[in-house]
């Protein structure tokens, strides 16, 4: 518990390490409201401090700062336009970062300056945007113009031209045409036109537009019928329509035809270009054409007057175009200043948001504090690590001396009973692994932190899932250069799929190094046994036959390290390996389990509990022990002893190895009695007597002994008259403190909950339970770590007969190719999903052994992180 | 056995949908918005909502317009974000409910073009979930045989029009009239629709449909008092479902004061209740004045059935209840933005309060 003392005192600084996390102390600051912003930015850059809110009944817009708060949102909504402008415009953003200008803290005035600034631009890039815009859309007209006189003279020429091709053999039609209409005057050609339009034509539009292209050609005189034609621009998806809705609304009394303009057309309403049509539709009156006009507009069309007249249409053409010509002069200017405008912002856009981001982070912190009127000062409060307390005095000074002012900030320790947030010092080894810890929960103040252990045991217990000398070493490649590299390839971090292994890259570097040893042992590489030391066995010289069943003949020595290489191609090699690998791993969950369990102790002496130690722990590890415990000493027992050795007279000593399963089972079903077969050692009856009475009686003693220790406990407090006093107690800055005893912090209540032997008696009675089966599931548990070793040595197996070892045995010229590809196949595979997915596999039974397996055994994961005040995180997660 | 297929088609957007619904604004959050002082104070409050994201980028005195519109545009975001990734029979499901945006949007362009108001105006005023292509070109239309000829003939409300054609000019009265008759052949369709998608979507959607047709029967009642619409004619524009139909609805046809409407509703368990907490008197059809008005009522009682449509799975009334939900949600916030900007305070309690 921390104590406040006054700040001259050295103090004993508590130790820290990753097995605890550090010891927290909530702290009050004084801040005098005319430096507040100081300190805080101060603080923001240190990132040691995780405020409490003082104002919780206070709704977001009733705060202090909340004006300066929206001051800064207004200018990020600033930054932000200036930045779509800057990237739609595809000027560059400079990474170009004014440290100095972000890091210095900054006096009201910089902050005035810059938002004048930036209130500057943004009225400048708006004023040109907005005329760039005019400037477009009047460019657009013209464009569009253009095409439209383009197009529909090339549309004019097209129907005269294959008018007169048509001329000669259309005579009768035309005369059939003109005397259906007796008002047309010229040639109506209806089948000379109906090719691009719609539907079927009428006879008299068909005239019509005869009519005009004679005009087109040579100037008809004596046309008087009423005929009229409007142009325009259209987006192309939406000419179907057009042409759909003018049909029917005009019923059929008119003639569309319409061209494709090739390039597209940037149109300032949208953000892309878009591709339009031009179109010119005939239609026969006025009120039609008022229609026409009517519903094109309606449709998004944008008209445009084309004269009847080719030669005036040419002038025009040129007039357009020469105007275009200006326009495109005057676009050019503006767009260049409008790009300079956007380069000088886009050198300033980065640490403006910055700025920015970071000042709204501190007006946020800011309206999190309490304010006194009274003494004109802002009053924090927060957690801190208790370690940390010199440097944030020191940063609280700094703070003191860039506001130019003489009044200091005040630090001082409140004495509470709050449960404090949990801060684990990692770096960037031990982080990885903390985060696999608080995935599953944070550990509470003070409790002991399993990312301690994990750091080994996860990447071990992988490795006996994942043995391959082989894929550990590439793995280990892998993970090294990532670690090597780290500085280089920390953009991975930003990518969501990469992030996983660039922050686990310690881990995976662990999980290969732990690998190719457990390799090693395996003695696998690739699925290939080594043999670097001569073999304990001997293969007979004379191989037999096909299908002989020849035998190894044991030499003198054994195999130095791991698995003796004769046993690879042994055709019961399977039955030795399953064998081997189950009894390790009945080992080595046991003792992991252990280790969980032993660690009960460190947190029962932290917390002072020591009826945890006497009647939790010493009854568990009884009881594990003495089933289990025993099952591991049988396993070593069996493994030390040559079951086949002989006696001088050449008599098997030992009957056979003994069942351990069936030991095992015997021995719950008749205590008191061995089995020939299970027998192994003299005294084994008894001593598994003894052990089943002990286990037994390790059963009541887990459920009853510590609840009735407790009430006992209860009622004697009772009795001596303490029980139900009132739970208040108020937590008040020491007498010493400066400035007086003003209470912020409300009144806390101790957490005395009422004693209630039942919950207490049903929640003995869940955890005996739950331990005594969980012993037996637990430990069966562990049996993953042989399966997935089994699966990952076998996958590796086939993969190489299946696909490289073929290529191996083939002969003849092809066979380099088949090398090579058979290689690649192999490589490939081993890489995806051997390495890759087998690795994830054995990654996840690893997490789950520690996740369930191990933290259930001690560890509670209730506490809540540490989330100190810092601008790194706020301008991380902005950046996102 | 259709539910254990139900995921494969509609799974994720069952998933959207719901956590859509969890987006939508709770009452500690109404409380928040009813004690804003100003607009600043209300975007600000909505920054922690859904509708941060379309409104973060207004500049900052917003107006109760730009208001309505950005939270429109989240609506129709989410909405097409459903569209997008629907499929049958999700989509065509989606697609009914558009139907009903597209009968507003005509009727409001018809209506528009009747009294000489620009067509691109118009055409803004439109919801953007009931548009389609030829939609635009309604504005040259004069009477209802060429309305039909013109446009509609081609969009999916052709099949709701067919009754429609007997009216001759475009005026106020046949506009409302075509109106009623659209809606009344939409929600007949949308039911019968609904009933071939099988349980539970047909239980479900039939007890939403059969209120709107409930609540629609009653407002033609009321809104045809003392207007020339003939009680035969106002009979016909009666949707032929829902809980009145169709006893309840001959005796509506022939009403001809509130009192009368008030008498038949009696008869109804569940309107009853509802009208007794209204203020049934003569000005409870135009909203405010009373404490509750009829419409009011009508609404909160839409967002306790749509509320229950939620309350079970594998169907597709989630979809339909949460456009209403959020439809009602934006009609909220707008209602708040007006009271603030308009500094009637004492009346900004008097939203629809969802969740």
């Amino acid at each position: 518990m921390p104590f406040t003392r006054g700040w001259g005192q050295t103090r004993s600084r508590p130790k820290t390490s990753i097995f605890r996390s550090e010891i927290m102390s909530l702290v009050q600051l004084y801040i005098p409201s005319d430096v507040a912003r100081f300190t805080v930015s101060q603080l923001g850059e240190m990132g040691l401090l995780q405020f409490r809110d003082l104002n919780d009944d206070v709704s977001a817009f009733q705060r202090s700062f909340v004006n300066d708060v929206r001051r800064f949102d207004e200018l990020e909504r600033k930054l932000r336009y200036l930045r779509t402008q800057i990237e739609r415009s595809d000027v560059d953003i400079y990474d170009f970062f004014n440290e100095e200008a972000v890091a210095a803290s900054r006096g009201p005035r910089d902050i005035d300056d810059m938002e004048e600034k930036i209130g500057a631009h943004e009225d400048r890039v708006l004023r040109l945007t907005a005329a760039y815009k005019d400037l477009q859309l009047k460019h657009l007209e013209l464009i569009e113009n253009k095409h439209v006189l383009e197009e529909v003279s090339s549309l004019f020429v097209e129907i005269s031209g294959r008018q007169q091709t048509a001329a000669a053999p259309a005579s009768a039609s035309g005369a059939s045409g003109g005397g259906a209409h007796d008002s047309v005057p010229l040639l109506g050609r209806s089948d000379s036109l109906s090719r691009r339009s719609i539907g079927s034509l009428d006879a008299a539009y068909a005239g019509d537009a005869g009519g005009y292209d004679v005009e087109g050609g040579r100037m008809g005189g004596g046309h008087d019928i009423n005929i009229g034609f409007i142009t325009g621009v259209i987006r192309r998806d939406r000419v179907a329509t057009l042409e759909r809705v003018l049909w029917r609304s005009l019923r059929g009394n008119m003639f569309l035809n319409y061209v494709d303009i090739e390039e597209p057309i940037s149109d300032p309403k949208h953000d892309e270009p878009v591709y339009k049509s031009a179109f010119i539709v005939f239609a026969h009156g006025e009120s039609l054409r008022d229609r026409a006009t009517k519903i094109s507009e309606a449709l998004g069309a944008t008209l445009y007057h084309v004269d009847r007249n080719a030669e005036r249409r040419q002038e025009e053409l040129i007039e357009t175009m020469s105007r275009l010509d200006d326009l495109q002069q005057i676009l050019e200017n503006n767009n260049a200043a409008r790009i300079n405008e956007l380069t000088n912002v886009s050198e300033q856009l980065n640490t403006w948001f910055t700025i920015v981001r970071k000042e709204k982070a501190i007006y946020h912190t800011l309206n999190l504090l309490n304010y006194d009127a009274n003494r004109n000062c802002l009053i924090a409060e927060g957690w801190c690590a208790t370690n940390d307390i010199p440097a944030i005095q020191s940063a609280l000074h700094l703070a003191t001396e860039d506001a130019g002012s003489n009044v200091p900030t005040v630090l001082h320790e409140l004495r509470t009973t709050k449960e404090p947030p949990t801060f684990v010092r990692t770096n960037r080894f031990t982080d990885g692994f903390q985060n696999i810890v608080d995935a599953y929960g944070v550990p509470k103040a003070g409790e002991v932190n399993p990312g301690l252990f994990t750091c080994i045991t996860f990447p071990f217990l992988f490795a006996l899932m994942f043995g391959d000398l082989g894929h550990g070493f590439l793995m280990t490649i892998c993970a090294a250069l990532l670690c090597i590299y780290e500085k280089k390839l920390a953009w991975l971090a930003k990518d969501e799929s990469l992030r996983m292994f660039y922050t686990g890259r310690y881990i995976v570097l662990l999980m290969g190094i732990f690998s190719m040893y457990t390799g090693l042992l395996y003695n696998d590489i690739f699925s290939r046994a080594m043999s670097m030391f001569s073999s304990g066995w001997q293969w007979p010289s004379d191989q037999g036959g096909e299908g002989v069943t020849v035998e190894a003949t044991k030499l003198g020595h054994t195999y130095p390290v791991g698995i003796d290489p004769a046993w690879h191609h042994a055709g019961n090699s399977l039955l030795f390996t399953n064998s081997y690998k189950m009894k390790m791993s009945i080992v080595l969950g046991i003792i992991h389990m252990t280790l969980g369990i032993c660690l009960q102790v460190p947190n029962a002496l932290y917390f002072k509990k020591r009826i945890n130690i006497v009647h939790v722990f010493v009854p568990q590890i009884i009881f594990l022990f003495s089933i289990f415990g025993y099952l591991v000493f049988a396993i070593l027992f069996k493994w030390c002893t040559d079951w086949y050795a002989r006696d001088a007279a050449g008599e098997l000593t030992h009957i056979s190895p003994p069942s351990l399963l069936n030991m095992l089972i015997y021995m719950f079903l008749s205590p008191g009695s061995v089995g020939e077969s299970e027998r192994m050692f003299r005294g084994q009856a008894a001593l598994q007597t003894v052990l089943l009475m002990l286990a037994l009686a390790c059963v009541p003693w887990m459920l009853l002994v510590k609840p009735l220790i407790l009430r006992r406990e209860h009622q004697k407090i009772i009795s001596e008259g303490y029980g139900r006093i009132s739970s208040h107690v108020r937590v008040s800055s020491e007498d010493d403190a400066p400035g007086g005893a003003i209470i912020v912090s409300e009144q806390e209540e101790m957490q005395e909950d009422d004693f209630d032997f039942a919950d207490i008696m049903i929640n003995q009675t869940i955890h005996t339970i739950e331990f005594c089966l969980n012993s037996i599931s637990n430990t069966a548990s562990y049996l993953r770590l042989w399966a997935l070793s089994l699966a990952h040595a076998q996958l590796s197996e086939v993969l190489w007969t299946m696909t490289f070892l073929p290529t191996l045995k083939m002969s003849g010229a092809l066979q380099p190719i088949a090398i090579f590809c058979g290689f690649a196949v192999w490589f490939v595979l081993t890489f995806s999903i051997l390495i890759g997915m087998e690795g994830l596999s054995a990654f996840l039974h690893a997490l789950r052994l520690h996740w369930v397996e191990f933290n259930n055994k001690f560890y509670d994961g209730t506490g809540t992180k540490f989330e100190p005040f810092a601008f790194k995180t706020i301008l991380d997660e902005a950046e996102e | 056995m259709k539910e254990i297929y139900f995921n494969a088609d509609a799974g994720y957007l069952e998933g959207v949908v719901r956590g859509y619904r969890d987006g939508l604004i709770t009452a500690p959050q109404y409380m928040n918005l009813t004690q804003c002082e100003t607009m600043d104070d209300l975007k600000l409050q909505l920054a922690t909502t859904d509708y941060a994201p379309f409104l973060q980028n207004e500049p900052s005195p917003i107006s109760t317009s730009t208001l309505s519109a950005r939270c429109t545009d989240a609506l129709v975001a989410e909405f097409q974000y459903l569209q997008q990734n629907s499929a049958e029979p999700v989509s065509r499901f989606l697609e009914y409910i558009t139907f009903g945006y597209m009968i507003d949007n005509v009727i409001l362009l018809i209506t528009g073009t009747l009294h000489e108001r620009d067509t691109h105006d118009l055409l803004e005023k439109c919801h953007p979930l009931g548009f389609f292509d030829t939609m635009p070109a309604l504005c040259v239309a004069t009477n209802v045989q060429d309305l039909y000829n013109t446009v509609m003939v081609d969009s999916p409300l052709a099949g709701y029009f067919r009754e429609c054609l007997s009216a001759e000019d475009l005026n106020e009265l046949n506009i409302e009239i075509i109106r009623n008759t659209l809606y009344k052949a939409y929600l007949e369709d949308f039911y019968s629709y609904c009933q071939s998608c099988g349980e539970p979507t047909s239980s479900i959607m039939a007890e939403l449909l059969k209120f709107e047709s409930d609540r629609r029967t009653v407002n033609i009642t009321i809104n045809s008092f003392g207007t020339e619409l003939s009680k035969d004619d106002r009979a016909k524009l009666y949707p032929r479902l829902g809980n009145m139909y169709p006893e309840a609805q001959i005796r509506l046809a022939r009403a001809d004061d509130m009192d009368q409407v008030k008498s038949i509703l009696e008869q109804y368990g569940d309107y009853k209740r509802m009208i007794l907490s209204a203020n049934m008197n003569a000005s409870s059809d135009s909203a405010g004045g009373s404490d509750m008005s009829l419409e009011d009522i009508f609404f909160a009682n839409e967002v306790q059935l749509n509320k229950d449509a939620f309350e079970q799975q594998f169907h597709f009334g989630v979809f339909y209840s949460w456009l209403r939900l959020k439809e009602q949600e934006i009609r909220n916030i707008v209602w708040i933005a007006e009271c603030i900007s308009q500094q009637q305070k004492d009346k900004v309690n008097k939203y629809t309060p969802i969740y």
